[in-house]
């Protein structure tokens, strides 16, 4: 009977120690996070009329992506895709201006990257015929990490966010007439 | 019964303490001792990731398009080198800190039958990988690598990642990251030693 009681113990060891190995594993590659979106609160905008709009971003720790305007032509630079509905535009993209910094890879030259928190801006612009509606927009920041010591393949990050057109009100600005209608920077 | 239950959990906790320690010291650098070369400081070795293709196992066989010739090279076809298989790719800048060292390399062991093989992960075109491997002075066999062949060998999701591969076709050595040039330096000179043994 004891020696039962043994063997069943044992069992239990050995269950034990496995599934602590288990939990022990590193996270797999593909779990690895180098950049989250915050998320963008509902944009308004009258028909005809125009908003700014923010979008940030948190790059992890211990991780940097390039720029959108990186130091080297290979280098792959951070942009944002929007895909829009007919009644909604967005332009005049602002992306911030990266920190030029040196890596212990190569600390004679320097990079321009985003680390920490970034901020990318625009306008959002519904032309005079947008239908009114709450419009959901799908985003993607195509970005390249790397850290210290390697560097991680291009990625894509998508979010989304709501665009409301709606009727004229006191915080929404009327666009003024151009001859061009608004584009959409990628 | 009491102490054969004393027993079976001074055991339990004896061997959860060993194989922690057990499991932290396995992911030590293999070369923590690396000497520093060109003012770079030695990266910390991460530890083999899950699904990369274990040391003493066969290379995984792979046939892709060498650069600019445009010719199939299967790994197969190097049997009988001591290979150096290096992922990389012209948006890495670590990658770009070690091709000099690579080029030293092939030139230096070369003639005992070491070949580098560049296995290029991007997605550009083969013409602007050539130039950019021209203008880095590489010497080795280049690659056009493939997401099929990058999950045989693990995924590739972190570059440089280079294995070292025997003549036999067995892997000696892996390191992934940057690394010292006497780091990989050592890695060579293992998997030549390696072939001579085998």
């Amino acid at each position: 009977m004891k020696s039962y009681r043994l063997v069943f113990f044992l069992l239990i060891l050995g269950l034990y120690s496995g599934l602590l190995l288990v939990a022990q594993e590193e996270p797999t590659p593909q779990g690895r996070t180098f950049v989250t979106a915050l998320p963008t609160s509902t944009v308004v905008v009258s028909p005809g009329g125009r908003t700014p709009v923010q979008f940030t971003f948190r790059v992890q720790n211990p991780y940097h992506i390039n720029s959108n305007q990186p130091t080297s032509e290979e280098l792959i630079p951070t942009q944002l895709h929007f895909s829009l509905p007919g009644e909604v535009a967005i332009g005049k993209m602002q992306y911030p201006a990266g920190k030029l910094m040196s890596f212990p890879f190569d600390p004679n030259v320097k990079l321009s990257v985003y680390s920490g928190d970034f901020v990318v801006r625009g306008v959002v612009v519904a032309p005079t015929q947008a239908s009114t509606g709450t419009y959901t927009i799908h985003a993607e920041l195509k970005y390249q990490a790397c850290d210290n010591n390697s560097c991680y393949p291009p990625k894509k990050l998508p979010f989304t966010f709501n665009v409301k057109v709606g009727t004229r009100s006191a915080g929404v600005k009327k666009a003024r007439p151009t001859a061009t209608s608004p584009h959409i920077h990628n | 019964m009491n102490r054969n239950v004393i027993f079976v959990l001074c055991v339990v906790v004896g061997i959860t303490a060993l194989l922690l320690v057990g499991k932290r010291t396995s992911k030590q650098p293999e070369s923590a001792s690396a000497s520093v070369t060109g003012g770079q400081q030695p990266a910390a070795a991460p530890v083999q990731g899950a699904g990369d293709p274990p040391k003493g196992s066969m290379a995984p066989a792979f046939e892709l398009k060498s650069i600019p010739e445009g010719k199939n090279i299967s790994l197969a076809s190097l049997r009988g080198k001591a290979v150096l298989l290096n992922f990389w790719a012209t948006w890495c800048g670590p990658c770009k800190i070690e091709m000099p060292w690579l080029v030293d390399l092939q030139k230096k062991y070369g003639p005992e039958g070491l070949q580098i093989v560049g296995v290029a992960m991007d997605d550009t075109d083969d013409k602007d990988i050539a130039d950019f491997a021209h203008k880095m002075g590489v010497n080795y066999m280049v690659l056009k690598g493939s997401e099929k062949v990058g999950d045989l060998y693990g995924g590739v999701d972190r570059l440089p990642l280079t294995y070292f591969v025997d003549r036999s076709g067995k892997v000696v050595d892996e390191i992934v990251g940057l690394h010292s040039a006497s780091d990989i330096e050592e890695s060579v000179k293992k998997t030549l030693e390696q072939a001579k043994s085998n």
